[in-house]
């Protein structure tokens, strides 16, 4: 009452107030930013939106981001016509969710997304396989599928367009930062310096900027993890349409080979997207071989037996080690000696028979179709790349008392396995922009380590969960040794009768986010696959500890076996 | 008002003289003042909410989160200590002026300030006690003093010093510890003797003081005025178990969660919330209701 007039009024005043007061700060050779994003990238520019989504924030914050590369390049970027990039993610739809509230969804290009329906894993030694139907899973709305896939860059080319709608939040790219230094006061502030000379002086300094974070070395974040000694080899595979008695391709694909998993994830009906760990030394054979026998070692390893393959793959090394690139024709005769010496009927999916004759795989399909993915025929040009596996978790996701905080693969880089990557970076930008928005309605100082503690609370133990789940996974697949190989099957197969299971499991996943996206604070939704889940990972851990344990016993009965043997042979020297 | 004699007497010179020592300490989150620090948003979210809900009660088109409701009110903060409250409340929009007896706190709170250049525009501290802004017949439209009231050594004249430093229909915002055994062995054994969290010596069991000592105090107290007839309590009636009506007073618990490392507003009436850390607010009757009573 006493205040509902003169508070109008001076709500005017004071906003231009303010604005002249931020000019003339900036004249001084600083300027003033309440939130400095470093980074590009997808988590990077989704924080941009999510931020200046909400009208309050933006009001009261000044946000810039900063980036090296040229981000014009990706808001025009027109693919051709049928043709995918080959850094491609799949988006949970708790991601997508996220995505849709802050209005950032309907940017991203709908035809170039692919719904995943229906996802089949299998063991690559034992064949024991687990089956996830969206409709099985008690999903809000199964016919969205349990994720999406899309290109990063049509997520990146969205969230642009609909960062050029927001012209308070500042995109700086083609602009490197050289240093980042602190106010030498005490609690002085981050000074962000460009190559350009501007030097941002930065209320809270966001770390979007990758593996090899320069703000999280600014912040003197430790980080452990480990080198998987895997390489990841991406490519865009083109196939024939699935006949229309197997339904769309919708069908994510993903094998457990020792090595390492090989997935096959659709992006259109003709085109789907290869992430393949493998060894460094295979990666790179494969990657200086013709297209045409990468495709058929992709097709093989969905369906080859695993002695067939270590075999061929020893063969591909050989070639490579002797300066001879592996022939098209060699590779076709190997992998027709190991099918026909595994009694593998030409008639059957799980012959590669057909890649040279492509028109055969028209008509009824065998009856085994739905257990591997379609005959991938070419690759397109182009695409074929690889990159280092690595596990990599900050200690801490706030720094002290610097204003530093880490989002995305600068906090955590994980296995690739579970496709979780980019939805953890997505799940931060979520939870940190709820933070920021209610630290900004509390008068609180953004940058203060008190108002981010809900961000490193919220967000550390779910993606330290997440991240060792797959990495336990990575794990219990790399063996080939026999009680664990029987113990995962076993788990597997049980796994595949238990609906509720499957269903907790893939709503850790994300899959079942639309509810999860409305939680209010800090209140954890989907505790019940939370549990399970870590149920899982204690097992797995356990598994893989009880086999650590069993190699161990084996040596040490061998050893001493051998031992006794010298023993006795040196004995019967003397005598 | 109050003889001038009485100035500064509810000061507590060996209690400012222990704040002045840890004064360089306000702004470090992670040491003496961290639990402070992490008050801080659960205070200002009462603050934002109370005013909010009494503003929605008198305009009910009123949007429904207003984020904006503390812009361009005059807010005092009595005791700012390091300027953690006053801070924030100058984000929010709120005319804010600090006052402190601590010179150094003063002086720590204005240097801090200057390090962030949204506040300059609407927060100043000043290094005085509350009554000497009695004098200068200033007024407020919300009067805040967070975890001072343990310290004075004149409660009643505290109190009545906040009363008439506001506005008619003003808030006034109190925050404190309850005088009970829990209140003992969570805020002096554990958070000073065994913990060491906080420095020996900065609470007095003694001088704590009760959510239903307030209330008493505000169901008595009457602005003095010029027309004794015509002024009524702060709070006027009390229900069954002493609780008062939620348009004139509200205690609220705030509840430190170990396992989260923070603070929470405890809900509405919880039971045991109020024993230790509470919050407490009044609001200061208006002039209509006094005109009301002579009418009537």
């Amino acid at each position: 009452m006493l205040r509902s007039t003169s508070l109008l009024a001076t709500k005017a005043c004071r906003n231009t107030a303010r604005r002249v007061f931020v000019r003339k700060i900036s004249t001084s050779g600083q300027e003033q930013c309440d939130v400095v994003i470093v980074g590009g990238g997808p988590a990077g520019l989704a924080l941009a939106s999510a931020l200046g989504s909400k009208q309050h924030t933006l009001g009261n914050i000044k946000i810039a981001l900063v980036e090296a590369g040229d981000l014009s390049k990706v808001r025009k970027w027109t693919p051709e016509e049928g043709t995918f990039s080959n850094r491609v993610v799949s988006l949970t739809n708790e991601s997508q969710a996220f995505l849709d509230s802050i209005g950032s969804w309907q940017y991203v290009e709908q035809s170039r997304t692919a719904p995943i329906e229906e996802m089949q894993v299998w063991d690559g030694v034992s064949d024991a396989r687990i089956e996830f139907h969206s409709s099985e899973l008690g999903l809000e709305h199964p016919e969205q599928g349990m994720a999406r896939l899309t290109e990063v860059l049509n997520l990146q080319r969205g969230l642009l367009r609909h960062l050029q709608l927001i012209p308070e939040v500042q995109i700086i790219d083609q602009t490197k930062v050289t240093s980042i230094t602190a106010e030498s006061v005490d609690g002085g502030w981050p000074l962000v310096q460009l190559e350009n000379g501007r030097v941002l002086r930065s209320r809270l300094l966001v770390g979007a900027d990758g593996l090899n974070s320069p703000v999280r070395s600014f912040a003197k974040i430790p980080t452990y993890g480990w080198s998987y000694d895997r390489h990841a080899i991406v490519a865009t595979m083109v196939h024939p349409a699935k006949s229309p008695l197997l339904g769309p391709n919708t069908t994510a694909f993903q094998r457990f080979l020792p090595t390492g998993p090989i997935a096959f994830l659709p992006l259109s009906p003709t085109v789907s997207s290869l992430v393949w760990s493998t060894t460094p030394e295979l990666a790179a054979a494969l990657k200086q071989t013709a297209p045409s026998v990468l495709a058929r070692m992709i097709n093989a390893a969905f369906r080859l037996p695993e002695n067939s393959l270590t075999y061929i793959h020893s063969q591909i090394l050989q070639a490579h080690q002797a300066g001879m690139p592996i022939q098209d024709a060699e590779i076709k005769g190997l992998i027709q000696w190991r099918e026909s010496s595994c009694a593998i009927k030409e008639n059957s999916a799980y012959s590669t028979a057909a890649f040279d004759t492509p028109e055969k795989l028209a008509g009824v399909p065998p009856d085994d179709a739905v257990l591997v993915p379609p005959m991938v025929t070419s690759i397109q040009p182009g695409t074929i790349a690889s990159f280092p596996l690595r596990y990599n978790h900050a200690e801490t996701y706030t720094g002290l008392n610097n204003r530093a905080v880490l989002v995305g693969d600068a906090a955590h880089t994980i296995h690739p396995l579970a496709g979780q990557g980019l939805n953890l970076g997505l799940g931060d930008v979520e939870c940190l922009s709820r933070v920021i928005h209610n630290a900004v309605l509390r008068g609180g100082d953004i940058g203060s380590y008190t108002s981010l503690l809900p961000y490193s609370q919220e967000r550390y133990l779910e993606n330290h969960k997440i991240m060792s789940i797959c990495d336990k996974l990575h794990k219990l697949y790399s063996t080939t040794f026999g009680p664990v190989v029987q113990l995962r099957t076993m788990g597997l197969e049980m796994l595949n009768e238990f609906d509720s299971i499957k269903a907790a499991l893939m709503s850790i996943a994300g899959s079942s986010a639309p509810t999860r996206i409305r939680r209010e604070g800090g209140s954890f939704h989907g505790e019940f696959g939370a549990t399970a889940l870590s149920l899982a990972a204690t097992g797995f851990e356990g598994v893989t500890a009880a086999a650590a344990t069993v190699q161990a016993l084996t040596n040490l009965v061998r050893d001493r076996a051998k031992a006794q043997f010298d023993e006795r042979g040196k004995g019967g020297n003397t005598l | 008002m109050f003889p001038t004699s009485l100035i500064r007497s509810t000061v507590n010179p060996a209690e400012i003289a222990h704040f002045s020592r840890l004064s360089a300490l306000w702004w470090d989150e992670h040491g003496e003042f961290s639990f402070l620090h992490k008050m801080n948003p659960v205070r200002m979210q009462f603050i934002r909410e109370k005013i909010l809900e009494i503003a929605r009660d008198e305009q009910p088109d009123l949007s429904g989160n207003n984020p904006d409701i503390l812009n361009g009110l005059d807010v005092l903060d009595v005791g700012c200590g390091g300027g953690l409250l006053s801070e924030s409340l100058a984000r929010l929009g709120a005319r804010t002026l600090g006052i402190d007896a601590s010179e150094s706190n003063v002086a720590i709170a204005r240097h801090h300030s200057t390090l962030d250049p949204r506040l300059s525009q609407n927060l100043s501290y000043r290094h005085t006690p509350a009554e000497s802004l009695l004098s200068e017949h200033k007024q407020f439209d919300v009067v805040c003093s967070m975890e001072v009231l343990e310290h004075v050594d004149n409660p009643a004249l505290f109190l009545s010093t906040c009363a008439e430093l506001l506005k008619p229909s003003g808030h006034l915002f109190l925050s404190t510890i309850s005088r009970t055994p829990l209140a003992y062995l969570l805020t002096i054994f554990l958070a000073e003797k065994v913990l060491g969290k906080v420095a020996d010596g900065t609470h007095t069991w003694s001088k704590y003081i009760k959510p239903s000592e307030l209330i008493e105090f505000f169901h008595k107290y009457r602005s003095p005025s010029q027309h004794p007839e015509a002024s009524r309590p702060w709070i006027t009636r009390l229900y069954g178990d002493g609780v008062p009506t939620r348009t004139e007073a509200e205690v609220r618990g705030l509840v430190f969660n170990p396992l989260q490392a923070g603070w929470m507003l405890a809900p509405r009436g919880a039971w045991g919330a109020t024993e230790c850390n509470y919050i407490f607010w009044a609001r200061k009757p208006a002039l209509e209701s006094a005109l009301d009573s002579i009418k009537s």
